[in-house]
């Protein structure tokens, strides 16, 4: 046993060999050794670098650190100034290098057109591990990616690990029955590709003294296929609402509530709270709110500080959304629930009765605070 | 020469009937039907309607077992003209990658589709991954969450779409052949009819191709296809909570509730 030399983990990955013949020709056969780095690829708005891409810095920093390795942010576009100030947040937030390929073919969204310049990179550039968040946007371009690439690619990871033995990545996912986690790996394919939702990884923390390299990719040697797809026109939508992902007060409803009319208790409790309504997939089901108000592991993950689950009996699927939320109170007719099991505090009782209850004493101490503060 | 439209169809346990061993935590499977993705069932009603518009002749298409015959039954019931079950059992254990490629071989056997329309994901693994790896393959133009087809344009041999993102409605030109994933209840489709039902049995529409014919190395099929495995299972970490539940009758446990919510310090006013 002692005579055992350890090996370490980065030594493992270097020795790792896979045979080419056992593999299916239309992949392609590279060896594992050959892929270094981790890679984050940051989806740029408008607004800058959005913030499930950088949340996507707290796995990969982990994942680095364990492989021995850095990690690399991934941007595209063609606006310069937009994509260094989206590279420094990068590297506030954990990457220790940013690749950053500006062309005019990236000046319009196109997903195709976004998704062969990422795969041109990984060719060239070969990294061990992608990693893009699951935006609706990173949903249609990852696989994309990994079609490209003939690479595996897992979808809507929760957690990531490393398998000591080989250095495979783990990619961690619920699968059918959310109480249970698989462990995903691609162990003769590299690079590993996978996403996570947003809201399942916490942001990093933001250090502005932390410094890392940019690296201006040359175009003239990522030539794209020219797109046969153009984007026609674009019309924002006036959104009034916030989205549940980035509310502090959710008031969620499932089935019990039953009814649209149910809904607006729920949404009168909600405003007092300065919060938002969502709600279970059976009540997405009904048509009692949109699929982008659903919480749980088909839709969204969120962190408010107080989430209410009303008349929701608290499935696997539907609690894994709420993993992340500060304080959970349910509300529910039926005791043996297991919403209960999953909630800090709840009530025992029909919410017709209930909640009427909750919003007069709530909307009382509210315009007393009002008064006095 | 009118437009030829496929539709990818999956063949998926009923999710709303699946149970689950408390003890456990694995699927009770036994005795759960399975039925056309639901999600896909917008497709469908996507192909008919340019059926009804462009006179196309869609076909569906499943790689499935043999029992998913009764699921593209149902869509030839809907209206659509034939289908392809891709049936073999050397596909069994197909990831995403090694599913997609079946359906991109399938595409390429079938030659001259103009569009290729797939759910937007599946009840049973969501991954949404299909409908862009198999664009990967075949390297075709594709686009996500389309709600609508604004127009066909036979000559030029475009499509221009329209899809919504959380903020944004964006209109798309594709050059045919293109594919497209459907948003989810974008369309309202529609029942089975009986004219449409007794087709199935009057015309025989559906083939089945094994690997025979389509010819493809098993290197790239089913698990040894499938670059992703599964290594281990295991239980969901619970987080932990409180778990109090507040006794008493509605008015006195609301009122310990608020009290307790003071407590924590979670609400957006003052106590
Ligand atoms: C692959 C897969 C993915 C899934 N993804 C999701 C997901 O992302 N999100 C999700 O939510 N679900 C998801 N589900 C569905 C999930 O399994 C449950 O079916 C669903 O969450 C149940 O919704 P519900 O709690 O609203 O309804 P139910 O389970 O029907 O519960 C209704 C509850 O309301 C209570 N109630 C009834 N009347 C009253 C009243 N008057 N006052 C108070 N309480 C009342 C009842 O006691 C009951 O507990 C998924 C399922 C599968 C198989
Ligand atoms: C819980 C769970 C999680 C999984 N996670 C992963 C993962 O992360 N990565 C991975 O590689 N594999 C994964 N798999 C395997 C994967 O489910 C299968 O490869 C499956 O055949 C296709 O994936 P999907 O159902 O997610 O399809 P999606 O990509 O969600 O399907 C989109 C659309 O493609 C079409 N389509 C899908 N399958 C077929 C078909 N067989 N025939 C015709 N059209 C079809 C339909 O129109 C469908 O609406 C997972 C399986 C399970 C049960």
């Amino acid at each position: 046993m002692s005579a055992e030399k350890k090996v370490s983990l980065a030594e493992k990955r270097r020795q790792k060999k896979v045979d080419c013949d056992k593999l299916c020709p239309e992949w392609g056969c590279a060896q594992p050794y050959e892929y270094e780095g981790v890679w984050v690829v940051g989806e740029v708005d408008e607004q800058g670098i959005t913030e499930p891409s950088l949340q996507m810095l707290t796995p990969a920093r982990r994942i680095a650190d364990k492989l021995e390795t850095f990690v690399e942010g991934i941007l595209l576009g063609s606006d310069r100034e937009q994509l260094e100030k989206a590279a420094k947040e990068m590297i506030y937030h954990g990457a220790d290098r940013v690749r950053i390929l500006v062309s005019e073919e990236l000046a319009t969204y196109i997903p195709g057109v976004y998704g062969e310049a990422i795969a041109r990179l990984a060719e060239a550039r070969k990294p061990e591990v992608i990693f893009l968040a699951a935006t609706m946007r990173g949903r249609e371009i990852a696989p994309y990616v990994a079609g490209l690439l003939k690479a595996g690619i897992t979808a809507d990871c929760t957690q990531f690990e490393v398998d000591e033995e080989t250095g495979d990545l783990l990619m961690i996912r619920p699968p059918f029955a959310a109480i249970l986690l698989a462990y995903i790996k691609t162990p003769f394919r590299r690079p590993q590709i996978a996403t996570a939702r947003p809201n399942i990884f916490p942001l990093p923390p933001r250090d502005e003294s932390r410094e890392g390299e940019i690296v201006w990719e040359n175009p003239e040697d990522y030539k794209l296929s020219k797109p046969p797809i153009s984007l026609v026109k674009v019309e924002m939508l006036k959104r009034s609402e916030v989205p549940i992902e980035k509310a502090e007060y959710i008031v969620s409803g499932g089935r019990g509530v039953g009814t649209k009319e149910g809904f607006k208790t729920l949404e009168e409790l909600a405003e007092i709270l300065g919060g938002v309504v969502a709600g279970s997939r059976k009540a997405v089901d009904l048509g009692l709110i949109p699929h982008e108000r659903q919480v749980g592991q088909t839709g969204k993950s969120v962190r408010p500080k107080l989430y209410i689950a009303v008349g929701i009996s608290g499935a696997a699927q539907h609690v894994i959304g709420i993993r992340e939320a500060g304080l959970v109170v349910a509300i529910n007719k039926d005791p043996d629930a297991p919403i209960f099991k999953n909630a800090d505090y709840g009530i025992v009782a029909d919410w017709r009765e209930a909640l009427p209850i909750l919003i007069e004493e709530l909307r009382k101490l509210k315009e007393r605070s009002g008064k006095t503060g | 020469m009118s437009l030829k439209v496929v539709v990818g169809i999956k063949w998926v346990p009923n999710t709303q009937a699946v149970r689950f061993d408390p003890k456990t935590g694995t699927l009770i499977r036994e005795g759960v039907p399975s039925i056309v993705n639901p999600h896909d069932l917008d497709a469908v009603e996507l192909a008919l309607q340019l059926k009804e518009r462009y006179g196309a002749k869609v076909t569906a298409i499943s790689m499935a077992p043999p029992s998913a015959i009764k699921g593209l039954e149902h869509v030839i019931g809907m209206g659509i003209d034939d289908a392809i079950l891709v049936s073999d059992r050397v596909f069994a254990g197909s990831d995403t990658l090694a599913t997609s490629y079946v359906i991109a071989q399938t595409l390429k056997r079938i030659g001259d589709f103009d569009l290729a329309l797939f759910g937007q994901e599946t009840i049973d693994s969501s991954t949404a991954h299909i409908p862009a790896q198999v664009a990967g393959w075949l390297e075709l133009p594709y686009m996500y969450y389309v709600d609508r087809v604004e127009e066909v344009d036979e000559k030029q041999r475009t499509v221009t779409v329209r899809r919504m993102l959380e903020d944004r409605l964006e209109w798309y030109q594709l050059k045919m052949p293109a594919i497209l994933g459907v948003a989810m209840k974008s369309q309202k489709p529609r029942p089975v009819s009986i004219y449409n039902k007794l087709r199935v049995r009057m015309e025989n529409p559906i083939q089945v191709w094994s690997n025979k014919e389509l010819g493809l190395d098993p290197r790239c099929l089913g698990l040894k296809g499938s670059p992703t495995l599964v290594s281990k299972v295991t239980w969901t970490p619970e987080v932990p909570r409180k778990k109090q539940v507040i006794e008493g009758p509605p008015s006195e446990a609301v009122k310990k509730l608020v009290e307790k919510l003071c407590e924590e310090g979670v609400l957006p006013f003052e106590c």
